[in-house]
């Protein structure tokens, strides 16, 4: 019975922990704030506090670690400006066969479900998005964030239901 | 069929493919599932904007090199314990200590890493220490090592381990090196090793080849790692006097070990994970026939079981 400590100060084990987390870490601090470029300094200096803290850390403990230091980070920046979220576009093109004006109506579904998303509040909108785009499951999301999975749950449906209201008539 | 908004975790469930047939069937009857099923449809064909992983983890690199030029040894320890050290290593006469070094120490069962002022790299066995000093370090590069450790090198003047056994002298190369009360045993794994001690022993190492000095003679043999084992959690024996197994163990774990029934000079050959003291424990002493037990405060005693030592002892 052979346990592995495998340490984050060994390159390749650093550069794995890289690989895993930095998209997604670098996803959930651009969907509190909406600015790409604070959200890649945030994920850089997260990175570089866990490479200076390496002999400290469990390897297993990584995750929580980054996004721990992420969030406080975030807190620290005191400027909170308007959110726009910006998506890349959409590739789907399994609707060929439908006539324009329904592609049009798709299309500014898509646009006003965009603004819908942004103008969720901070809380509800990161648990959404980190469920529907970065497809985390609900304890994941709960581990990342600090808080428990019923209270994730909760978010999570009070996004849909303010989602719901805002987004009209369809 | 306004129940979802009684149930504050509903709406999260339903999304996570958690409710139960009836809930579902209810669901689907009512005013808003329309609305809510485009809405997720929707939102799952979103993406988030392009991120380029491998220009973002170069520019990590860079960031974190350009930090470890202007970077500042820091201590690890609090100064009392610098004084104590000191006392103790003026006591053995054996170092010069001088206010500008610098001195990383492990705890029992503890594994740390050292980068040194020209980026080698040292990592840190259990209850060990490595002392070097920055000032000095671009006229010679000497680190004086008590215990364990893996060294990388950078290539470049030589690089010299100093240890109260003997001495390691590399130009650039990867080795294991450790040095014990009275035994010292060094590992090559890539590039060439000078290695010497005791009295005019000299040897050099290639990689795959190992040579231990115990009580002023040489043993070499070969082994085939690339890497020590105790770096992924296992500690490993080639022929190694079961004394220095113990030690191994008593650093890795913080046990000590009651030694009086037993013939420590025995070899042994095998390995244990560094994680797990009962696996240890049996992994070791049972293929050397030796029974062990717990007193309370941390000891163990060990007995040999069968005779064989009653009757070496007496055919001596």
């Amino acid at each position: 019975m052979i346990s592995r400590i495998r340490s984050v100060c060994e390159k390749k084990n650093y550069e794995f922990l890289f690989k895993t987390h930095s998209e997604s870490l670098r996803n959930f601090i651009y969907y509190k704030c909406g600015d790409l470029q604070q959200a890649e300094d945030i994920v850089q200096d997260a990175f570089i506090k866990l490479w200076n803290n390496c002999a400290k850390i469990i390897f297993e403990k990584a995750r929580s670690y980054l996004y721990t230091i992420a969030r406080n980070a975030f807190l620290n920046d005191v400027a909170h400006k308007k959110v726009v979220l910006k998506y890349q576009a959409s590739t789907a093109k399994n609707i060929t066969h439908e006539t324009p004006e329904y592609i049009l109506e798709e299309q500014e579904f898509a646009l006003k479900l965009n603004k819908v998303i942004s103008d969720l509040p901070e809380k509800q909108r990161v648990v959404f998005l980190m469920s529907r785009i970065d497809k985390m499951k609900y304890s994941e999301i709960a581990e990342i964030t600090g808080i428990s999975v019923k209270a994730v749950e909760k978010r999570m449906s009070q996004a849909l239901i303010t989602l719901r209201n805002k987004i009209g008539n369809i | 069929m306004e129940e979802h908004f009684k149930d504050d975790t509903f709406l999260a469930r339903w999304v996570a493919g958690e409710l139960t047939e009836e809930e579902l069937e209810a669901f689907k009857k009512s005013e808003d599932y329309l609305k809510y099923f485009k809405i997720n449809e929707e939102a799952q064909k979103l993406k988030a904007p392009k991120f380029d992983k491998d220009a973002a983890f170069n520019n990590l690199i860079q960031q974190l090199d350009e930090n470890n030029e202007n970077k500042k040894v820091k201590k690890l320890l609090p100064n009392w314990i610098y004084a104590a050290a000191a006392v103790l290593l003026i006591a053995l006469g054996i170092y010069n200590i001088s206010h500008s070094s610098t001195r990383y120490q492990t705890d029992y069962g503890q594994q740390l890493a050292v980068v040194l002022p020209d980026n080698s790299k040292v990592q840190l066995n259990a209850n060990s220490q490595l002392e070097f000093s920055e000032k000095s370090w671009k006229k010679t590069r000497e680190v004086k090592l008590k215990g364990e450790a893996f060294f990388e090198v950078e290539k470049g003047e030589s690089f010299k381990v100093l240890t109260p056994v003997g001495t390691v002298e590399v130009l650039g190369t990867k080795f294991n090196v450790i040095s014990r009360d009275n035994y010292f045993e060094v590992r090559c794994h890539k590039g060439r090793v000078l290695v010497k001690g005791g009295q005019d022993i000299k040897t050099i190492l290639t990689p795959g080849k190992a040579v231990r000095i115990i009580n002023a003679k040489k043993e070499e043999w070969t082994f085939s790692k690339t890497k020590p084992t105790w770096l992924q959690g296992e500690i490993t024996f080639n022929k190694t006097p079961l004394e220095q197994v113990i030690k191994a163990l008593e650093n890795q774990f913080g046990v000590s070990f009651d030694i009086s029934k037993i013939d420590i000079k025995q070899r042994f050959t095998g390995g244990f994970p560094n994680k797990d003291l009962n696996s240890a424990l049996k992994l070791v002493f049972t293929p050397m026939d030796i029974s062990y037990t717990v007193k309370d405060d941390n000891t163990i005693i060990l007995v040999n079981k069968s005779n064989k030592y009653k009757e070496a002892k007496e055919n001596q």
